[in-house]
């Protein structure tokens, strides 16, 4: 049992520590690509670009200046300082449920990216910061991993960060292989960029070897039963923290965000991975990205905002 | 230890200085009191380089548990924590005890009272207190009177100001009977001591504070209904923009129950219920941090939001209790404190512990026409106000000033009350890397429900500025720790 509201704030907190982590791969990579006058680099920023970006494509930005926007702008910008003070404002108005560890870590980083120091610090040395907030972001999860009852709350929070993480992956998976952007990512450089964006070339090394191939990419990124990013294991664990925040709910038989998750694990398992086409493979990343638009308004629907009179006590 | 007496300032217009203010540390003669000996020796140990490092380690626990307070800016805000003083105020067991059984005394009397003005009234019908001082006061309500009350506990939660005046007795500033705050202060300030001097803590044999959400949540379970096995207890706040929200979490936290606002409260038929993930769960006892104003739109005021509508309806059916309870302010109205001596007496039989300050009443003749010759060495204050508005300190004020509030005053004596400028006694804190003295006030907790019980503690407020009275943190003041030492005087045992 647990308030509503705090249910929310928790799967906002799940949401934005995601967000914000994978935008801090974003702007690194960013940044390492312009150290190379080639062909690839400018594949990189496009491709990033594409991924952050909700179909506007300003071409004449500079990758130093996107990788600056992706990660300090505040305000209402999707970026690294705007996602983390989201969580820590959800963080505040929750703190009675967070372990005094997860908060302090939590904090910290936010105390770090909004200090006065914080622009002077990313302009001297952005990779290092970003790094230091990505090796922080492992610690606020390991801290709550490792103090925080795993029952409700914490369902809610994987929830927040399972879904953020599909919608994330999915995107990424458009932006470096769709056909409706037109120029899917050949070169060497951005393709191993692109697993870096993920989080994923050390593990698809140890797969598939240095052999680096879209398709074997894709693969990876979609159908990976053991890679904590792919669409098929964010998906899997979905399904799992549903079935368990959805145990005690009674919807007077009404079906739930639960038959939506486990619908949607099942394309993901039982997928003919290897002789997917292309197009096919498009057309399942768009599905995954709906159906888990529809898992996020159903949540909201199911545990926060559900109508009274259908739970009024008997 | 580099460390003067605060020398009396002569307070510009009054006619004489007071008396010196009476030091925590020093005694007149200029030895250290028998019970900051072992501290004292400690600091006096340190180098200035030491008491910096404790100093930033101790501001580090504060921004790490995120108790701070938020300053917008045009640009940008920050976050500030609290002003902390490094140096612990110590308080000897045998000055304790006597500020226990006053604190004790003063909140049965007033429980008493209030359970008495809410029913029968007989205090008012033997002309104790004047009749038209309670029933007139703003923060009187009618929807309380016939309420039944458990244990006739109305204020679950006390916090009184303390201070110590010139001559070394505590006397009462003023009660806080509607929602004071300050506890998890006193709290984290206790949990930073022991991370900055561990040793002379230890060697103290300071007495335990860190029960005190164990005795809170127990006094609130006493307040729900006893056929309610399991009573739900909920703590109720404002909301994540209130400046004492870190507290409200903090007790959430510490007492383990959830911490709701407003718009997580439901009413139906009567009873109270919040909105969890699984449905609606019903709420038996609100711990609110919500002004009595604010708690139900439809019985008071029907602007607020972060109150719940039919609240006060439930309230009065007996299905859920609300602590503390509503318009307990009556009893620390500014004016009423002047009869809180008279109250003990009537219900008790004792006479008080604890004296008050001397008050003068503004609405008898003969006293306004005192406050008025002496305009210039007294503090007026309004009745009905608080946080230091529509306030007169005669001894600061120009003369158009005391003037221009003297015409107030005799337009309207009933809402004046005046009292002497009194010295708060001082205390060693550590200003700018040196020690220096600065006025402090203490403001322990008292919980009543089935019994009435002292956190043997306190939130000791500090005037960080020179010379300076005002200890609200509102105005430039701080905190520090407060060592309340067990029976065996320990103080002096440290080596």
């Amino acid at each position: 049992m647990m308030l509503a509201r705090v249910a929310d704030s928790l799967y906002w907190i799940g949401r934005y520590v995601e967000r914000a982590e994978h935008m801090c791969r974003l702007a690194d990579v960013l940044l390492n690509a312009t150290l190379d006058r080639t062909e690839s680099s400018g594949q990189v920023a496009r491709m990033v670009i594409s991924a952050v970006s909700d179909g506007e494509h300003p071409e004449d930005v500079s990758p130093w200046d996107a990788a600056m926007a992706i990660t300090m702008e505040s305000g209402d910008s999707d970026s690294v300082t705007a996602a983390l003070a989201r969580a820590r404002e959800n963080a505040r108005q929750v703190r009675d449920q967070l372990t005094t560890e997860t908060w302090e870590r939590l904090n910290l980083i936010y105390l770090r990216v909004t200090g006065p120091r914080a622009n002077r610090e990313f302009s001297d040395a952005p990779s290092q910061f970003l790094h230091d907030i990505i090796a922080d972001l492992h610690l606020f999860k390991g801290a709550a991993d490792a103090t925080m009852s795993h029952g409700e709350g914490w369902g809610f929070l994987q929830l927040g960060v399972f879904i953020e993480r599909a919608q994330l992956t999915g995107r990424l998976l458009q932006a470096g292989f769709g056909r409706s952007l037109g120029r899917p990512v050949t070169e060497h450089a951005a393709m191993t960029a692109l697993l870096r964006m993920s989080c994923a070339l050390e593990p698809y090394l140890r797969k598939h070897t240095a052999d680096i191939q879209p398709r074997l990419i894709r693969q990876f990124l979609m159908f990976d039963e053991d890679f904590p990013r792919s669409l098929r294991f964010a998906t899997a664990r979905i399904e799992e923290h549903l079935s368990g925040v959805g145990r005690n709910v009674d919807l007077g038989g009404a079906a739930g965000p639960e038959r939506l998750a486990g619908r949607l694990k099942a394309r993901l398992l039982y997928a003919e991975a290897e002789t997917l086409t292309g197009e096919d493979s498009d057309l399942l990343v768009a599905t995954v990205l709906e159906e888990c638009a529809r898992l996020h308004a159903g949540i909201y629907d199911t545990f926060v905002a559900y109508s009274l009179e259908m739970r009024l006590p008997a | 230890m580099r460390y003067a007496l605060a020398e009396t300032t002569p307070i510009a217009g009054a006619t004489a200085p007071g008396p010196a203010p009476y030091d925590e540390m020093i005694d007149p003669d200029g030895d250290v009191r028998p019970h900051y000996a072992a501290l004292a020796r400690r600091v006096a140990s340190l180098s200035d380089e030491d008491l910096a490092e404790r100093q930033r380690l101790l501001e580090r626990f504060f921004l790490l548990q995120g108790i701070t307070f938020t300053v917008y800016g045009a640009e940008s805000s920050t976050e500030r924590i609290i002003p902390t003083d490094l140096l612990p105020r110590i308080i000897p067991a045998g000055e304790w005890a006597t500020i226990e059984a006053g604190l004790v005394q003063r909140l049965r009397a007033l429980n008493m009272f209030l359970a008495d003005i809410y029913s029968d009234q007989k205090i008012l019908m033997d002309g104790v207190v004047p009749r038209e001082l309670v029933l007139g006061a703003p923060s009187y309500r009618r929807e309380m009177q016939n309420l039944f009350v458990p244990h006739q506990a109305y204020a679950n939660v006390c916090g009184s100001d303390l201070i110590r005046k010139p001559d070394g007795g505590f006397a009462v500033l003023e009660d806080n009977l509607r929602v004071p705050s300050g506890v998890s202060y006193m709290l984290a300030n206790r949990e930073a001591a022991k991370r900055t001097f561990p040793g002379s803590f230890r060697m103290a044999g300071v007495r335990r504070i860190e029960q005190y959400p164990d005795l809170l949540l127990s006094t609130l379970r006493s307040m729900a209904a006893d056929w309610r096995p399991n009573p739900q207890v909920v703590v109720l706040t404002p909301g994540v923009y209130n400046s004492a929200y870190f507290e409200h979490a903090y007790l959430a936290r510490l007492m383990g129950v959830p911490l709701v606002e407003g718009r997580d409260l439901v009413t139906h038929d009567n009873m109270v219920y919040m909105r969890t993930t699984t449905g609606l769960r019903r709420v038996d006892v609100i711990y609110r941090r919500v002004d009595d104003d604010f708690i139900d739109p439809l019985t008071f005021r029907r602007d607020s939001s972060l109150g719940v509508a039919g609240l006060f309806n439930a309230y009065r059916g007996g299905n859920v209790v609300i602590c503390n309870a509503p318009g307990t302010g009556v009893a620390d109205d500014k004016a009423v404190y002047a009869y809180v001596p008279e109250i003990i007496s009537y219900y008790l039989g004792e006479d008080a512990i604890l004296p008050n300050i001397e008050t003068f009443l503004c609405r008898e003749p003969s006293q306004l026409s005192h406050v008025l010759a002496n305009l210039d060495k007294l503090v007026v204050k309004a009745v009905g106000a608080s946080g230091g508005y529509g306030m007169l300190i005669g001894p600061h004020a120009s003369r158009a000033e005391r003037e221009s509030f003297a015409d107030a005053l005799r337009a309207d004596p009933e809402n004046y009350i005046a009292q002497p400028t009194i010295q708060l006694s001082t205390a060693p804190c550590l200003i700018d890397g040196a020690i220096d003295p600065r006025h402090v006030d203490l403001r322990p907790f008292i919980l009543s429900g089935d019994k009435i019980r002292v956190t043997p503690g306190a939130l000791t407020r500090v005037a960080l500025k020179k010379g300076s009275l005002v200890v609200n943190s509102s105005q430039g003041g701080g905190s520090k720790d407060t060592w309340v030492l067990g029976e065996t005087e320990a103080g002096e045992a440290g080596a």
